[in-house]
């Protein structure tokens, strides 16, 4: 289970892509997030999912994102599986299931490239409340403490004779309950404590606080993207105007 | 009773948290594990549960290779009480969160019952019978996670840093419980830094560094090795430093410190 959260969380790198200012970053997730919603067939989203990991290749990332992957199959499944039910319709619940896919890798990309300082910096220029730019940091920064958490409360109850795995779907759900409340109780004292913490070192004092870092984009950073949205303008041209004329 | 054999164990990001393990726990033995952070101690004791299977070598608890049973079924002979209360504890009521175990190993009501009881006496919590174990002080939550563990009655009982939290007459009590448990021939295995609640009990040491044991042997005498103890981080009992400084004076009124920690002990 660590090792498939993996994908979702941030470690530090050293790439290219790594040091690219994160407002570039987050453009490209956007846009390949964009990309994702326009296009309307298996093979479009083969396309958008391949750039990404051709990014992902770059930054260095791609065993990571492929976990992220390889977790998000098991929903990708149930979403097709369910659409099967509904539509009877192959093509369309598999373009859902894999769009579901293409979605979570285009956002977890940007996640484990960014480290929570940078998500602070960018949801900063976008000028949203400081309050919000914090609570939001603060979820995304303790992602892998919780996720430690619950594998320590699985530990503990395990050993005292609880079978996770054991029964059928309605029993593992509720076998889940003792590992459930004591992760919401932890949460909740933990960020009581975080409150007094942070107000005990004067978090709020200041209604503007200044900033140690400023980022201010270099040429390589404009560069890419520009680069990122002429790219996504072609793709998004050739998906709808050249490719259905070549599809049948 | 337990037995290590040769075991390494690796995690996934390839850090080796032990390294050729070997380690013989006998029945009815008191042991305790010391070392600094991040020595071992924890990831040693999780494999006698049977919740981290050795990377290679073997690990036998009463016989029966942990690889080859899984925690819930190992649980019913191995009770471990976890550093952090906070992660076990979810029902409604103090007897609820004793009787959780026991009801997973299938005990008749009327047994739950007696054990609850029992466990609630043992540990002073009989007045927080119905309360919420969510509104427990932070010893009470403590006190409350060793009674779910003993009220099983398991043979062998691994406690993680049990005097966290803990008062002074709270972990006189709670040094009295290991020993009583210890007469009555149950295993045990206690991880703790805490070397002055350990020493009156006076358990077999197993000292780890770096994932290896450097040490193993009496308190008694393995509380004299200051050097070693140092080396792997653990401070020596005030008691033992106090009368090896005394020895060492020209007039020392006691000339063999060992026999003077015998003495005292």
């Amino acid at each position: 289970m660590m090792w498939l959260s993996g994908g979702f969380i941030f470690r530090k790198g050293n790439s290219a892509y790594h040091r690219l200012d994160p407002r570039v970053k987050l453009l490209i997730s956007a846009l390949l997030f964009t990309a994702t919603l326009l296009v309307r067939s298996i093979f479009e989203l083969a396309l958008v999912i391949a750039f990404a990991m051709a990014i992902s290749a770059t930054a260095r990332v791609l065993r990571r994102v492929g976990r992220t992957m390889l977790l998000t199959a098991t929903f990708s499944a149930f979403i097709f599986v369910v659409n099967i039910l509904f539509t009877r319709n192959l093509e369309t619940s598999a373009v859902y299931a894999i769009r579901f896919i293409a979605i979570v890798v285009s956002t977890s990309l940007f996640f484990i490239t960014a480290s929570p300082d940078e998500l602070e910096q960018v949801m900063k220029t976008f000028r949203l409340p400081r309050d919000v730019v914090f609570a939001f940091v603060t979820a995304v920064r303790f992602i892998p403490v919780m996720m430690l958490d619950t594998l320590q409360i699985m530990d503990a109850q395990k050993s005292r004779g609880l079978e996770l795995e054991k029964g059928n779907l309605l029993r593992r759900v509720r076998n889940m309950i003792p590992v459930l409340i004591p992760l919401v109780v932890n949460s909740v004292i933990r960020s009581g404590e975080l409150a007094e913490a942070m107000e005990s070192r004067a978090y709020g004092a200041v209604a503007r606080p200044t900033s140690l870092v400023e980022y201010r984009a270099r040429g390589a950073d404009k560069a890419v993207a520009l680069a990122a949205v002429l790219l996504f303008a072609i793709g998004v041209y050739s998906f709808y105007f050249v490719l259905p004329t070549y599809l049948p | 009773m337990i037995e290590f054999s040769d075991v390494t164990f690796v995690h996934q990001n390839g850090l080796k948290a032990l390294d050729k393990v070997n380690l013989e726990v006998q029945q009815g033995e008191t042991i305790a594990i010391v070392g600094e952070n991040g020595a071992g101690k924890t990831t040693l004791v999780k494999h006698v549960t049977g919740l981290l299977k050795p990377t290679s070598g073997t690990v036998t608890v009463k016989g029966t290779e942990t690889t080859k049973a899984s925690t819930a079924q190992l649980s019913r002979t191995v009770g471990i009480a976890f550093q952090n209360p906070d992660h076990q504890l979810f029902s409604e009521s103090v007897h609820d969160e004793i009787a959780f175990a026991l009801r997973n190993f299938g005990f008749s009501p009327q047994l739950v019952e007696n054990r609850v009881t029992w466990g609630l006496e043992l540990f002073g919590l009989e007045e927080y019978r119905d309360s919420s174990p969510l509104v427990l002080s932070g010893g009470e939550k403590k006190r409350l996670t060793l009674a779910c563990i003993l009220a099983w009655d398991p043979d062998v009982v691994i406690l993680d840093e049990p005097t966290v939290g803990q008062d002074a007459i709270q972990k006189e009590r709670l040094a009295g419980t290991i020993k009583q448990l210890g007469s009555a021939g149950k295993t045990i295995v206690v991880v703790s830094h805490d070397i002055e609640f350990l020493w009156p009990i006076q358990p077999r040491v197993v000292v780890m560094r770096s994932g290896r044991i450097v040490a193993d042997g009496p308190a008694s005498s393995l509380m004299l090795e200051r050097k070693m103890l140092e080396e792997a981080r653990v401070s020596q009992p005030q008691l033992v430093t106090f009368y090896q400084e005394l020895a060492r004076r020209p007039r020392a009124p006691f000339v063999d410190p060992l026999e003077v920690v015998r003495w005292v002990s």
